[in-house]
């Protein structure tokens, strides 16, 4: 009975996600891998609202079958209370009215069985892809490190000519990418043959100093947080508000 | 032979759970355990995981790294910002987080400053490591507040750390920022570490700010946070938990972690997964149910004025209420509490010297056993 619920729930959010996203037509951003996306998806929120454009986020996890239709819809989890779940669902025919949908929607995809990539790119259409880390990480549903690369290639395939992909230079599967998509590519990374580089990545009292090198440009922030993760993050960030500025506006 | 163990002693909340063992129709008010069942989420995602086959091996020692970066996450949320990869480990409780970094921070014959009355099992991993615990009281006309120039007066050459738990177990004290950035500075004035136990950090009844020392970067390279999933998310057996601070202090705790448990046990590290991921709402609704237990457990007090006072409890699912009539010790009052009325207390005693005269009673038990157990109160103490 659970499982059957479920299905019908996934189906119902899956479709009401699509029609929206057909009415609305907002740009779709979305940000894969396994690590880091939650402070990429964030970074690139953040930038995208500096610029003063409307942008919603997933919140939390909210990037699987489930969580990523109610990130579109803006609405909550009802986790595994029925209770919950009658208002949401009630909620989410609402929502195909509503207003003042987002510009831009920014989502992680989560992945932890294989075809889960393919069943979220049945409900979107991304304009920009970021992958942001492959690693041993989420190999729950995965026999291997390529059934979950497989994953990825799945999700560039689906980029066109018009579209953006971001590539982690510092990860050789992610590299290997490049040769999968038809999209325009742009590499960030610490590797000297990155189009957008980390060149100093200092930790300081307060945070982090760094500097990154992109279109000839050198930026430098200072930031309170710590860790690589966290300057990957900003390239990110960087890329996009630059590309969306050029491009979108 | 036994010299290292010569100076710890058992638990007396055990001791005293053992001595209520033998009655029937006891009620303990004495464990502080949460009345309530983990909740169904965090099952969730550790049947899924059990289902998956990930649960049976070691993680890396600091513990898994989806699980490294929620905390991560959790910890930016509450104005602290910390890199999962090199300064957070996932350790098997509280008690192994504070264990593995007094072992790292300090040599033998160190000397550990910590409050009374305090979390009892505090003195016992102090002196486990080697060190001497040195007690300051706190005062209780004052809220239980500390008193910086007693503090003071107790740093010695052989001073390592100040180390305290916020909320404070057994008085369910939150110490203030002004009071915290106090000790702060005796800390950067001597160079001494500051260990803080935040595992009732959540325990929030007015939406009360609970700051953390942790947030400040300067003090990074000084502070030692630990936090623990028992309380808050009714996770007492899972035995999972995490320590932060600054890396240089990380790397070597990780050491003495990975001697003491290799890792924290993986499939409670997908419980704790379940708890930051979906466990938001359960513990909000935790505290409703602790909120009107406290005005509960203290109202019931309140009709016991000749025999107890008390300062009101503003966290943590703790009372710790000063006896009014003639007793010999806590301990034999307690006791005499178990035989005569079946309900199991904590001797304030066991929270330190300056504990005593008072016991500790949770209301993190039902409202059923909180009302049982005063009617028996009532019965007992009304020729008193």
């Amino acid at each position: 009975m659970k499982t059957f619920l479920k299905i019908l729930l996934k189906y119902y959010l899956k479709y009401i996600s699509k029609l929206i996203i057909f009415i609305h037509k907002p740009i779709i951003i979305v940000v894969a891998g396994s690590a880091n996306k939650y402070f990429v998806k964030q970074e690139i929120k953040n930038r995208l609202l500096e610029k003063d454009f409307s942008v919603r986020a997933n919140p939390k996890n909210f990037n699987t079958e489930i969580g990523m239709p109610l990130a579109i819809l803006n609405l909550p989890s009802g986790y595994n209370c029925y209770k919950k779940w009658l208002p949401i669902v009630y909620s989410a025919f609402k929502k195909i009215f509503q207003a003042n949908f987002p510009k831009f929607l920014v989502l992680s995809l989560g992945s932890s069985d294989p075809g889960d990539m393919k069943y979220l790119l049945k409900i979107i259409k991304p304009e920009i892809a970021v992958i942001t880390e492959i690693t041993q990480r989420y190999m729950e549903g995965f026999s291997d490190l390529n059934g979950l690369l497989n994953e990825y290639v799945c999700l560039v395939k689906k980029l066109n000519k018009k579209n953006l992909l971001l590539l982690n230079n510092d990860n050789l599967r992610i590299k290997s990418l490049e040769g999968d998509t038809k999209a325009k590519v742009i590499t960030f990374g610490f590797s000297s043959d990155s189009d957008c580089q980390a060149d100093i990545f200092k930790k300081i009292a307060s945070g982090q100093n760094i500097k990154i090198n992109f279109k000839n440009k050198s930026y430098n922030y200072n930031i309170k947080k710590f860790g690589k993760h966290h300057v990957y993050a900003q390239m990110a960030g960087l890329i996009i508000q630059a590309y969306v500025s050029e491009k979108i506006t | 032979m036994f010299e290292r163990t010569k100076n710890l002693r058992l638990s007396i909340i055990k001791q005293i759970e053992l001595k209520a063992s033998v009655f029937p129709d006891a009620i303990s008010l004495a464990q502080g355990v949460p009345s309530f069942d983990t909740p169904v989420c965090v099952k969730r995602r550790v049947e899924r995981a059990l289902r998956r086959g990930v649960v049976a091996k070691y993680s890396l020692s600091p513990g898994l790294p989806e699980l490294r970066e929620l905390i991560e996450i959790q910890l930016e949320k509450e104005n602290m910002f910390y890199d999962w990869e090199k300064e957070i480990i996932v350790t098997a409780g509280t008690i192994e987080g504070i264990t593995a970094s007094i072992l790292a921070i300090t040599a033998p014959g160190d000397e550990i400053i910590i409050p009374e009355p305090t979390y009892t099992s505090y003195r016992e991993v102090i002196y486990l490591a080697g060190c001497k615990p040195v007690f300051v009281p706190l005062n209780e006309k004052k809220g239980w507040a500390f008193g910086l120039n007693e503090y003071e007066k107790a740093i010695t050459d052989r001073t390592k750390a100040i180390f305290f738990c916020n909320p404070n177990n057994p008085t369910g004290t939150i110490y203030s920022k002004e009071q915290q950035l106090g000790l702060a500075g005796l800390a950067k004035k001597y160079n001494l570490f500051i260990i803080t136990d935040e595992v009732y950090k959540d325990f929030v009844y007015n939406n009360e700010q609970i700051f953390s020392l942790a947030e400040i970067p300067d003090l990074r390279e000084q502070v030692i946070r630990i936090y623990g999933f028992s309380k808050a998310y009714a996770m007492t057996g899972w035995r999972v938990g995490y320590v932060h601070s600054d890396e240089k202090i990380i790397r070597e705790i990780v050491k003495v972690h990975d001697a003491l448990v290799t890792c924290a046990p993986v499939i409670s590290q997908y419980a704790a997964m379940g708890a930051l991921e979906m466990g938001e709402g359960d513990v909000e609704n935790f505290n409703k149910n602790y909120k009107k237990r406290r005005a509960l457990i203290c109202a019931r007090l309140d009709n016991l004025k000749n025999i107890f006072s008390y300062v009101y409890p503003q966290s943590a699912y703790y009372v710790f209420p000063k006896i009014k009539i003639n007793i010999k010790n806590a301990w034999d009052f307690s006791l005499e509490l178990l035989d005569k009325t079946h309900v199991a207390v904590v001797p304030g005693s066991a929270f330190g010297n300056n504990g005593e005269a008072h016991i500790r009673l949770s209301f993190g038990r039902s409202e059923e056993d909180i009302n049982t157990a005063f009617d028996r109160f009532d019965d007992y103490f009304k020729n008193a």
